[in-house]
């Protein structure tokens, strides 16, 4: 579903070269649910911007759903974004001038689909994430998870191949965040692609696999005695 | 096309849209109105007096002393043969005021003499049998003055001309179901002949409350023996300058007792029309400049909160770049946003456009607005903001979609 192979991101000024990524490689099947962890300024939200074509890469490879894309143009980023991935961000990102209603429609409007189609296919995506009576609001006018429910659903109504969240819980309270956690497991158990982004070990747990990025590149917390303690400690906690 | 949206994200910027849509109403409703006042302005500049105005040479004379009548009369005569004889001189008449003149007077012209039923009102030229080739008139129809027709008038005679020359205009106005040629019009107490009928000679005032009867003259056969004259005189048009710059002294030369003014004395026919219409040129400069400021104004109006806009929303532009819009996408939605605002606003202002123009009507005589205005001016103004707001647009199209995942 998601493959980078050697990929590397190299952020230039006059004087300095910065690798966010660096031989970079990771392979997520299609169905899979991975979390990707790593502390601050490991390259996990450059990793998650250029899989989710909001951010073009400087060197390797990266197949989307069979499609290399390194070559592709904006336009062509822009209908992949739109009819094969779904983003749910860590600020929930609506906008704040639409109604709940309109915020799930816009990604199908950018698809050109019909009213009518528009409309069940925001409806079923309300209902799915419980806030069908809440059409009519504004999300200034919502809870943090009710928001985050609503960035899902809008999400989630484009029918992605992969759904890409950005520390989804992180804005939110324990109890608002296991809400939205469930939601996610659920739409997983219904064979949707997931990759989290999170730094919250339970969360990560949680996941079907693990990756964690170390400066820019994957690295296996097993096999790596520098991170061997805390990462067995982080896991003890959550299984216990 | 993205319209409802648009027009539920418009109502959270309220403040801006009421802003820009009265800027652009207001543009609208003033441009508009400036934009006839200019072509009206311009149409009365342009409008020919039925004189052949390049060679022509105006001489204000004065005499001194109060001569009387019959001084003035071979005072005048002596003038005559003296400018008729100077080089570069063609032909000369002497006369109370000439088109553009601003000066002279006017008179009830019917079919009795009873003033209270006159058909139209008409300027009143003294002229002789020189007057038609001095001035360059067309005669259509009839015969010009003979020169035994010619009477003095001094300021305590009558007027009671025995014929008369009158516009193609008047003559219609008088007899519009046949020629006036032959025909009797009274002007005076005394029954008038028509005998000649000129295609066209302006009234010398240019306000638009006389404009309706703008070509309505009478050349009556009088030579005008009073304190005040002024010489018509045709020059080869090559000479003009040469013979302006010796007039004044070669008829000092004849007689000192007059004054020609040094400063204005002598004017060519060409300083005569700049004078007449300067108010006029100079309204449509002031309305050409106040509209040129305002619709710079607006624009810039435009442009300045298109800039706010997009600074304002450059993760929500982000936000719907990651959600699949494309730069085409995102151009669009901000010229149809302003082209929606727009609209509000010229529709408010085609209505002001012409409640302005009917108050203006009503206040100072002006015509009624002709729609093509209102319309050219919605064009112009839809345009404008589409203009002003591309280049904001254009930058928020190219906000790229890794916007969205920025913290503000």
């Amino acid at each position: 579903m998601l493959k980078m192979t050697h990929l590397s991101k190299v952020y230039r000024t006059e004087v300095v070269e910065t690798y966010a990524l660096r031989d970079f490689n990771i392979d997520v099947k299609e169905g899979e649910f991975v979390a990707v962890t790593g502390p601050s300024g490991s390259g996990k939200t450059t990793f998650l911007t250029i899989a989710g074509l909001l951010e073009t890469f400087t060197g390797g490879e990266y197949h989307l759903d069979g499609v290399e894309v390194s070559h592709l143009d904006d336009n062509a980023r822009s209908r992949i974004r739109n009819e094969k991935i779904g983003f749910i961000f860590q600020a929930f990102n609506l906008i704040p001038d639409l109604n709940v209603f309109d915020n799930v429609e816009v990604p199908l409007r950018y698809r050109g689909m019909k009213a009518p189609e528009r409309k069940q296919r925001i409806m079923d995506a309300l209902e799915r994430v419980g806030l069908a009576s809440r059409a009519k609001h504004y999300p200034a006018e919502l809870s943090g998870g009710q928001q985050q429910r609503v960035a899902i659903a809008r999400a989630l109504a484009g029918s992605p191949r992969l759904l890409l969240a950005d520390e989804p819980t992180g804005n939110l309270d324990t109890q608002m965040a296991r809400g939205v956690l469930e939601l996610l497991e659920e739409i997983h158990r219904e064979g949707a692609t997931i990759v989290m982004v999170t730094h919250d070990p339970e969360l990560a747990a949680r996941a079907q696999r693990n990756v964690h990025i170390i400066d820019g590149q994957v690295v296996d917390l097993a096999e790596d005695p520098r991170f061997h303690t805390a990462y067995a400690a982080a896991a003890g906690q959550v299984r216990g | 096309m993205q319209i409802s949206p648009i027009l539920a994200a418009l109502r959270y910027h309220k403040a801006g849209v009421v802003l820009i849509a009265m800027q652009i109403a207001l543009t609208l409703a003033i441009v508009c109105n400036a934009m006839f006042i200019i072509h009206q302005r311009l149409v009365r500049m342009d409008k020919p007096s039925g004189v052949e105005e390049s060679g022509l040479l105006v001489v204000k004379n004065e005499w001194a002393g109060k001569p009387a009548t019959g001084q003035i009369a071979s005072l005048m005569a002596a003038d005559l043969d003296t400018l008729r004889k100077m080089p570069g001189v063609a032909n000369v008449y002497a006369t109370n005021t000439y088109p553009l003149s601003n000066g002279g007077f006017a008179n009830g012209i019917g079919h009795s003499p009873d003033k209270r039923n006159y058909v139209s009102v008409t300027a009143v030229y003294f002229s002789d049998e020189n007057t038609l080739s001095t001035l360059g008139l067309k005669l259509v129809e009839g015969r010009n003055f003979n020169a035994d027709e010619i009477n003095g008038l001094g300021d305590n005679d009558k007027i009671a001309p025995a014929v008369i020359i009158v516009t193609r205009e008047l003559a219609r106005r008088l007899y519009p179901d046949g020629s006036a040629l032959g025909k009797t019009a009274y002007i005076s107490n005394e029954p008038s002949i028509i005998i000649g009928i000129v295609d066209r000679l302006q009234i010398p005032w240019v306000d638009n409350s006389m404009a309706r009867w703008a070509d309505c003259s009478t050349l009556l056969p009088f030579r005008n023996l009073v304190t005040i004259t002024h010489y018509l005189i045709r020059t080869q048009p090559e000479e003009i300058e040469d013979v302006a710059t010796r007039v004044r002294a070669t008829l000092y030369a004849t007689q000192r007792l007059r004054v020609i003014r040094p400063k204005d004395g002598v004017k060519t026919f060409a300083q005569v029309r700049a004078a007449a219409y300067k108010s006029d040129r100079g309204m449509a400069i002031l309305m050409g400049v106040i509209s040129v400021i305002l619709v710079a104004t607006t624009a810039a109006g435009i442009v300045g909160l298109a800039s706010f806009w997009v600074g304002q929303r450059r993760k929500q532009i982000g936000v719907r770049r990651a959600l699949g819009a494309t730069r085409q996408d995102i151009l669009g939605y901000f010229l149809t946003e302003n082209l929606l605002i727009c609209m509000a606003g010229v529709v408010l202002g085609g209505l002001l456009a012409i409640g302005l123009n009917l108050w203006l009507m009503k206040q100072f005589e002006m015509e009624r607005i002709a729609p093509g205005y209102v319309l050219a001016g919605v064009a112009m103004l839809l345009l404008l903001g589409q203009c002003a707001v591309f280049a904001p647009a254009w930058r928020a199209s190219h906000v790229p979609p890794v916007e969205a995942t920025r913290s503000v």
